[in-house]
């Protein structure tokens, strides 16, 4: 089988401009209560990264393969190959930095049967007796490690957790996903806790009062994900980007270098995110973390040996940092940071709760979120919403209706509870009030 | 429904750029990467060896291998780009006499490989005597795929579009060519496929206003490069598309006589399948309530068929990751529904599909059909609307509601365009009121595809639909603030 190793020792040989090669050791268990499954991946992976230098530039190619019974010559010969085809502007890596010191690794489940973890989770689930409630539950540990033409050699463990759970009455049902790096932050019990509740609301739920109203997003409508999407654990801590980040990501990809630089960004650089946004009381502020400690994006180095780094991507409405590759970093001049990762946003003082002064509409669940990277224009079609009024005493739940919101000014002008959530590759106040909306049929 | 432009700026990951050198003689020799080690009668001897060893203790065994490259070659304004995705799977599945399933999965498809992931299930070293059926023929070896080839169709089918104008600020095309050979083995059955699934897709951007407005066209069938390309007529009619001038001033939201284009029926199809018509959709409550077999869900006029033995059909096989034979599945017969997609665990014989062939199973359409009527697309114009352009739909299996964003309504007014077109609206309301309210199909279909739910693994499907009308509620689609 073609191993990192050779890989290694053939790239250093053909001596290309740079490169790095990633080997993913990953096992991987499932357990399925709906299907009466349990499953065991056992899986390694590799990615070559190539760039070329050639007269006229540098070209780069990528290839992601699983180890076969290969030749390794071959495959470098090609993956050079491959970067001669991509050929542009000559640009040059910048020396290796010290890894990001982060911790993604839940010392418990290193040491444990990993099939046993995931059924125990299943097993420690709370289950209210009321409820019909099935569940799976995934667990990923992983070794990576990478290999630079600089040198740079690195290698850590990571870990990773997801479960998915269907609590259902005779008539309504929810769905839900949570994902960390340590069993302990998964926080099941709790978010089953949530969910039963909704049910209650569900079951008494009427059409959607439409109309101009104040918008609460309550954290599950913040970090909505869509719990039928089954992507895969074990695709990586750069996969799945924005999945995570919920109606947060349009930053995420409004700080892509590739995408500024076509200029497809609704702000640019060094300029207010949406007009006014500066002069809020509590201007947004936003910083991509891939040193956050256990948090699901964090790791201590890319796959094209770039240490990731703290940056911020929005400062008091500035938008002032991207997530730069060693390409953009090299064309801006300026040093790589690994990219956008874990979303820290500043909290506000918000203390979270109706407007005293018109209708507020709190959303408690979406089953859907649709945003336009390009425009940041965002549809949120709601699963259970709660109707405040003021002066009246208990809000009346509701299920359906669509808010339309241009994602970039709504944010950058709510304001943000002062309660921090921290969740998956997101820390950040856990409600925004949004002051003008419509809620749609 | 696909968002190519992100794809293909995920193609040029680190190896984005910003001049085509190649053209200039900078390119080295196009080596290839030797074949699969693992020829056809190699594999299906370590399958058969691991269910034979796994049949002595479970009643219930299937072997499934796969081969797959992926290579997708991209090109935009900035530069060109070619990817390559190789993944080798087998995932071993037993079911237990309580009742139990269980999987395992290696990366390593070689003999010790597939031995290992049998000892894992715990099979003994004994092997009993099994009876696989007749032997598959080995499938048809496709032509040799070229790198520097692919990559000038790439750069031609960017430069195909005679109708490029100034004002189209970003201009992308992409190849994909997806070669897989799956391997499937179970007592009584021995079965090989190969299936080459090739998406041809342009993209194109203007500015209209402060926003920009982003326009695809996508071909994607099975077979090879050449057998349905797109053509300069079709890179036309996406250019157009960007560049058409809408009508000022807002359009009135209201309850309207509607043609759906035939992609827009496709984003209602998707959502009827994906989340109706399938055994694990029927688990919810809510969709077990209104969903019965030979209960009325849409028209008369509405007849769907799952048919992943249709020719060339982008999410067509000749067997599920199930090992069960490509067969039609009428879904909905005049209306009605006939039967769920579902897999053996949800007690059906067909549709148990893996994405990438490797991941959980899961019950899924293949290649969806409406059954086409007999009228021409434009006999079905009244006055109302015609929606063009359908670029997503949600939908909700709880409360039956849709909404499918379209890229533009087309004043229709007795039967001919105005020359009213409005951007950017959606189809809202209940997906089985709107079906319901069908009263004419057209004849003539045209192909999408549906991807799903990563990129790396995907869940390759395809619909074929004419376009159809009906009568809903259409609004702008606007934000509040």
């Amino acid at each position: 089988m073609i191993s990192q190793r050779d890989l290694a020792d053939r790239l250093a040989r053909r001596d290309p401009g740079a490169w790095s090669v990633v080997e993913r050791v990953q096992d991987l268990a499932i357990a399925d209560e709906l299907r009466a499954l349990h499953r065991r991946d056992h899986r390694t992976r590799l990615a070559i990264t190539v760039h070329q230098d050639v007269p006229r530039g540098r070209g780069s190619a990528r290839l992601d393969i699983d180890p076969f019974d290969g030749s390794a010559e071959d495959l470098v010969d090609h993956a050079i190959s491959l970067a001669l085809t991509a050929v542009g502007p000559a640009w040059s890596s910048t020396p290796p930095a010290a890894p990001a010191k982060v911790d993604v690794v839940d010392a418990d489940l290193v040491k444990r049967e990993l099939d046993a973890v995931a059924l125990g989770t299943l097993a420690g689930l709370r289950r209210p007796s009321d409820l019909d409630i099935t569940a799976t539950a995934e667990v990923l540990r992983e070794k990576i490690t990478v290999i630079a033409s600089s040198g740079f050699h690195t290698s850590w463990s990571a870990t990773a957790l997801r479960a998915h759970v269907r609590l259902a009455t005779g008539n309504h049902s929810l769905a839900l996903c949570r994902d960390a790096r340590r069993a302990d932050d998964l926080g099941l019990d709790l978010a089953v806790t949530d969910a039963a509740a909704d049910l209650v609301h569900l079951a008494a739920a009427g059409p959607p009062p439409t109309g101009p109203c104040a918008l609460w997003l309550g954290p599950e409508a913040l970090l909505h994900r869509d719990p039928h999407r089954d992507d895969d654990l074990a695709a990586g801590g750069g996969a799945g980007a924005g999945l995570d980040h919920g109606i947060w990501a349009i930053f995420a990809h409004h700080a892509d270098a590739t995408v500024e630089r076509q200029g497809l960004t609704r702000y640019r650089l060094r300029s207010e995110i949406a007009p006014g946004a500066a002069q809020i009381a509590e201007p947004l502020s936003i910083t991509s973390d891939g040193a956050l400690d256990f948090a699901t994006r964090s790791a201590p180095v890319t796959d094209d040996a770039v240490a990731v780094r703290r940056f911020p991507l929005i400062d008091r409405g500035i938008a002032v940092g991207l997530g730069l590759s060693p390409r953009e970093a090299a064309l801006r001049h300026t040093d790589p940071n690994g990219g956008v990762r874990n979303l820290v946003i500043a909290p506000g003082s918000w203390p979270p709760g109706p407007s005293t002064t018109t209708r507020t509409i709190e959303v408690r669940r979406l089953y859907a979120l649709s945003i336009d990277p390009d425009t940041g224009d965002a549809s949120l079609d709601i699963a259970l919403g709660l109707e405040h009024r003021p002066g009246r005493a208990s809000p009346i739940p509701f299920t359906g209706g669509t808010v339309r919101l241009d994602l970039i000014g709504s944010l950058a002008r709510a304001r943000r509870s002062h309660q921090l959530l921290r969740r998956g590759a997101y820390h950040g106040p856990a409600s925004v009030l949004i002051d003008r909306a419509e809620l749609l049929p | 429904m696909t968002f190519h432009r992100r794809e293909v700026l995920g193609t040029f990951g680190v190896g984005s750029a910003s001049t085509l050198l190649w053209a200039l003689g900078c390119g080295g020799s196009a080596a290839q990467v030797r074949r699969a080690p693992q020829v056809s009668g190699e594999v299906r001897t370590w399958l058969h060896d691991a269910v034979a060893r796994l049949a002595t203790t479970y009643p219930t065994v299937h072997a499934l291998a796969v081969s797959r490259r992926r290579t997708t070659a991209a090109l935009d304004v900035l530069g060109a780009g070619v990817a390559h995705l190789r993944t080798d799977s087998v995932v071993l599945r037993v079911r237990g006499r309580d009742g139990t399933w269980r999987e395992h999965l290696t990366s390593e498809l070689t003999g010790s490989g597939v031995d290992a992931a049998a000892t894992a299930l715990d099979a003994p070293r004994r092997r009993d005597p099994v009876d696989f059926g007749r032997a598959p023929a080995t499938p048809a070896e496709p032509p040799e795929l070229d790198d520097r080839e692919l990559r000038h169709r790439v750069e031609r089918l960017l430069e195909s579009d005679a109708s490029l104008s100034s004002r189209i600020v970003y201009a992308a095309s992409l190849i994909d060519v997806d070669d897989a050979v799956v391997w499937s083995v179970a007592p009584g059955r021995d079965l090989e496929q190969r299936l080459v699934r090739i998406r041809q897709a342009a993209t194109r951007a203007a500015w209209n206003g402060t926003r920009p407005v982003v326009r695809d066209v996508e071909r994607a069938w099975s077979g090879w490069l050449d057998d349905r390309p797109l053509t300069p007529g079709d890179l036309a009619t996406a250019s157009q598309a960007a560049l058409e001038l809408m009508t000022p001033g807002n359009f009135a939201d209201g309850d309207h006589p509607l043609v759906l284009d035939p992609s827009v029926v496709a984003t209602l199809l998707d959502s009827l399948a994906a989340g109706l018509l399938t055994s694990a959709a029927a688990r919810r409550p809510e969709v077990a309530r209104r969903i019965a077999v030979g209960g009325a869900i849409a028209s008369p006029a509405f007849t769907v068929i799952d048919d992943p033995g249709a020719p060339q059909a982008y999410g067509g096989f000749a067997f599920d990751d199930e090992g069960e034979l490509a067969a039609p599945l009428t879904l909905l017969d005049a209306g009605r529904v006939t039967t769920l997609l579902s897999d053996h665990i949800g007690g059906g014989a067909g549709r148990g599909r893996r994405p990438g062939h490797r991941a959980r199973l899961e019950p899924s359409p293949s290649h969806l059909r409406l059954v086409p009527g007999t009228a021409a697309t434009t006999e079905l114009y009244a006055d109302g609307f015609a929606l063009e352009g359908g670029l997503a739909a949600t939908f909700d299996p709880a409360s039956d509601r849709v909404c499918v964003a379209c890229a533009r309504a087309r004043e229709l007014k007795a039967g001919n365009p105005t020359g009213r077109v409005y951007a950017d609206v959606e189809l809202v309301g209940s997906l089985t009121t709107l079906l319901s309210a069908v009263d004419a199909v057209a004849r003539e279909p045209a192909g999408f595809t549906v991807r799903g739910p990563s990129d790396r693994d995907p869940l390759w499907r395809s619909i074929s639909t004419p376009a159809v009308r009906t009568r809903g509620l259409v609004r702008a689609r606007r934000s509040a603030t």
